[in-house]
């Protein structure tokens, strides 16, 4: 077992463990991820046997980590929201027109952070008796861990309320959403003094070590949660409602499949305590739930997953469908890579797995759960999402929907602010400081401290994180779906700029240009690429450096958001791979690195 | 390897108590140490505000369920005793069999001592009472039941959190485990009919952690 290979499988341990661990806490805390059809279902996916635990369909919205969390280096932090709606005593007719009486407050009752924290380096040439199927270790440590969290989240208080939403028949006057990111505010001292933390014992990962701990509030009882008793309901014969009102809601018969149904920001409008700028995140839930529910008597409008296991919930068709290639290229990724179990027994030999002999549509089917559906604001940014620069705090912000690859890929680049449009060089590996042609994102720096910046991953060790591509050995019983699966046009940047070096301004100016374009002309140009790009082999793994990051514009956005929306051409790709392997070489030069190097496939 | 010993927190419980707690414990610990392919299964207490988590393995609840049977029976004619159910994990290893020893040998790698002391307020229950049934001991006020029940409650959730704690923290002495295989060999020891004092119980366990062949059944 050569320490790449052991490396690669850490990298899909840890990789995995971030996924389960995500869905552990999702399942136990938001209601509408859980999908209509699972209680009763015996199958144990491919999912469900990493670390030995079924759980069952993996909610949609954990594709959106395979998409934006890319550096394995850098934190999941998983807000769990409550969101109280606040509705002044007044008459329900004022409910119905939809005026801003109403205000939905937020407050964060829970932070999972999880992060897998590495030195900074390791070289290729220090593998060490500690090294050796050190992963089979962790694999297990993982298991047990995974276990205690389980059970954990149904210790904390925060389970009381998910239990509640999810067996009331009752309309409620608050709901739980949740945020993803790799970057979060600190909460305010007040806030701090609410809360209780609990850290879990690391486990060893070596070289490096999983960490988890959760802030939470230890009562809740000072939270008026009820039901919504107060408001009598008003039969309304002929109300039908409308899009301006109710922009969730589900028409049956008057709805026209080609409406244009915009998510305005009116949607988001309340107020809410939780900033609106999630640069690395992703979130669910809206901020008026509550009403619409109640009065509709509709499918959950804040429920946007659980929407979509309602007959096609029409306003969300299109982000539906537009969602639905990104989901299944996510879940073909995340099958067609090595499937779990590492085997933990004794035995020295390389630990047995399965090998992925479904087809990836198989596993497709199989696996697919409903997608989940974008909230509005999310999609109408995906233009602007580019920029963390919090320009557009009212808006969210969106994760990245194609990445690169859908590989494990700790391209540090791609970690943090959602538009990583990371290229990986060929030849570029673990071992590799920022080599490579990253579109390094300047990620925006949280006052917590907790900045895991793009090249945070800078420091990552040679030995671990090389980027899981076909020629690592362990990789030879997957199959090459996983090529064809990632979207590859994620990265995309006009050829221009590409070579013009990414460290120059001039991504500030194609930023700035996309923030012009119109919020659904993006997604329709995102959708479109999408559709098109062309397969490109898997890249690489390319690391930055801290030292890589000193150098980038620190103005910048990052990536040419333009070049998000360009298909690629293969010889775009391939003078991008020369570029970059010219600037590996250059920088590796300087660093008196050795780096292997190797062919593309 | 090592033999790592839990003592759990001691915890005050009524007669008509024993079978919730004891389930939420052992359960809870057996799902930490099944390693294996698991489906959890979410368990509510019903007398307690807490759930906790199981196998989800129907033979794992009736064997458990038996010991805990066995136990109450035990208090039922020992009353106001302290008193431990231990559950330990061990491995077993194959010797050759000599006149005086068994074949195999069982290494404890783990124990976990729960302590519960059984309080006085108990009626004459039948130890084969129905499961589900609770019956609730009159004689109490409503306040000093409630406050009892809420300390129970509180000091069940801290002797959970004592598990997470003390599996996190203690890994290395887990052997590996077995393709196919769910769960290690434990073995849920009671107090033994034939003698009252714990002591001797301690005694033995304490030779079984030597590797000695086990006594108890």
């Amino acid at each position: 077992m050569t320490p790449h290979s052991d490396s690669g499988k850490l990298e899909q341990v840890v990789s995995q463990f971030l996924l389960k661990s995500l869905h552990i806490i999702l399942d136990s805390r938001i209601p509408s991820i859980l999908p209509c059809e699972r209680t009763c279902d015996s199958r144990v996916r491919k999912s469900d046997k990493w670390f030995n635990l079924v759980l069952g369909d993996r909610p949609a919205a954990l594709d959106n980590l395979n998409f934006w969390h890319r550096n394995l280096m850098d934190p999941m932090i998983i807000d769990i929201i409550l969101v109280q709606q606040r509705t002044p005593v007044s008459s329900v007719n004022n409910v119905l027109s939809g005026s801003s009486g109403r205000t939905a407050t937020e407050t964060v009752i829970e932070r999972w952070f999880v992060q897998f924290e590495s030195p900074p380096r390791v070289t290729a040439s220090q593998p060490g008796e500690g090294c050796a199927a050190s992963y089979k270790k962790t694999y297990k440590k993982s298991i047990i861990f995974l276990r205690s969290l389980y059970l954990q989240t149904r210790l904390l208080p925060a389970y009381r309320i998910f239990r509640q939403l999810s067996s009331s028949s009752q309309s409620l006057n608050f709901d739980i959403i949740y945020k993803v990111s790799s970057f979060s505010e600190p909460f305010s001292r007040a806030e701090e003094e609410m809360m209780k933390e609990y850290r879990f014992v690391p486990i060893e990962a070596f070289p490096g070590r999983l960490h988890v701990s959760v802030t939470y509030r230890p009562q809740l009882s000072d939270f008026n949660l009820q039901s919504l008793t107060t408001m009598l309901p008003k039969i309304i014969s002929d109300y039908v409602g409308s899009p301006a009102t109710d922009p969730l809601r589900y028409f049956p018969s008057s709805y026209k499949g080609d409406r244009a149904i915009s998510f305005p920001s009116e949607v988001m409008h309340a107020p809410t305590s939780v900033p609106s700028q999630r640069p690395h995140s992703w979130t669910s839930g809206f901020h008026k739930p509550v009403v619409n529910r109640h009065l509709a008597g509709s499918p959950p409008v804040h429920c946007t997953s659980q929407m979509s296991y309602d007959s096609p919930s029409p306003p969300l068709e299109r982000i539906q469908n537009h969602r639905r290639p990104l989901h299944q290229r996510a879940l073909l990724y995340d099958e067609c890579q090595l499937s779990p179990p590492f085997s933990l027994s004794v035995s020295p030999s390389t630990p047995t797995y399965l090998r992925n002999s479904d087809s990836p549509r198989q596993t497709r089917a199989s696996c697919e759960t409903a997608p989940v559906t974008i909230p509005s604001s999310m999609t109408s940014r995906n233009a602007r999402y580019i920029s963390p620069n919090f320009s557009d705090p009212s808006k969210l912000s969106l994760p990245p929907l194609s990445p690169r690859s859908t590989r494990l890929d700790h391209s540090s680049n791609e970690s943090l602010s959602g538009m990583r449009l990371i290229k990986k060089s060929e030849a570029s590996r673990a071992g590799d400081l920022g080599s490579v042609g990253q579109k390094v994102l300047k990620d925006s720096r949280d006052d917590s401290g907790r900045f895991s910046g793009p090249l945070s991953s800078s420091d990552s060790p040679r030995v671990g994180f090389s980027r899981s591509s076909s020629k690592l050995s362990f990789q030879d019983d997957i199959d090459d779906c996983d090529f064809s699966c990632p979207f590859d046009a994620d990265d995309v940047d006009s050829p221009d700029s590409r070579i013009s070096q990414n460290f120059d301004g001039k991504r500030n100016l194609e930023s700035t240009s996309i923030g012009r374009k119109s919020q659904d002309a993006a997604v329709g140009v995102l959708v479109h690429m999408l559709r098109t790009a062309p397969p490109l082999h898997q890249d690489s793994s390319c690391f930055s450096c801290r030292s890589l990051r000193a150098e980038v514009d620190n103005d910048g956005i990052a990536t040419t958001a333009s070049g998000f929306f360009v298909p690629r051409r293969t010889s775009d790709a391939l003078e991008e791979l020369r570029s970059y392997r010219e600037m590996k070489d250059l920088l590796l030069s300087k660093s008196g690195t050795q780096v292997l190097t190797r062919e593309p496939s | 390897m090592n033999c790592e010993v839990c003592q759990l927190k001691e915890l005050e419980v009524e007669h008509f108590e024993i079978r919730e707690v004891l389930r939420c414990i052992l359960h809870t610990i057996v799902f930490h140490r099944a390693l294996g392919l698991v489906r959890p299964k979410v368990i509510d207490l019903e007398l307690f505000d807490i759930t906790y988590v199981q196998c989800g393995d129907g033979e794992l609840e009736k064997k458990i369920d038996e010991k805990i049977e066995q136990f109450i029976s035990w208090v039922e004619k020992h009353p106001n005793k302290k008193s431990q159910v231990c559950i330990s994990f061990y491995e077993v290893k194959n010797k050759h069999p000599s006149w005086f020893t068994n074949k195999t040998e069982r290494l404890y790698w783990e124990q976990w001592y729960i302590n519960l002391n059984v309080s006085q307020q108990q009626k004459v229950h039948s130890g084969k009472s129905h499961p589900s049934k609770i019956v609730v001991d009159p004689g109490d006020s409503l306040e000093e039941r409630s406050a009892r029940r809420a300390a129970l409650e509180t000091s069940l959730r801290e002797v959970l959190f004592q598990i997470i704690k003390f599996v996190n923290e203690k890994k290395d002495h887990v052997p590996p485990i077995s393709d196919g295989v769910v769960y290690f060999p434990y073995e849920v020891t009671i107090p033994s009919s034939s003698d009252s004092a714990f002591g001797m119980d301690m005694i033995k366990r304490m030779l079984q952690t030597g590797g000695h062949p086990t006594m108890l059944s």
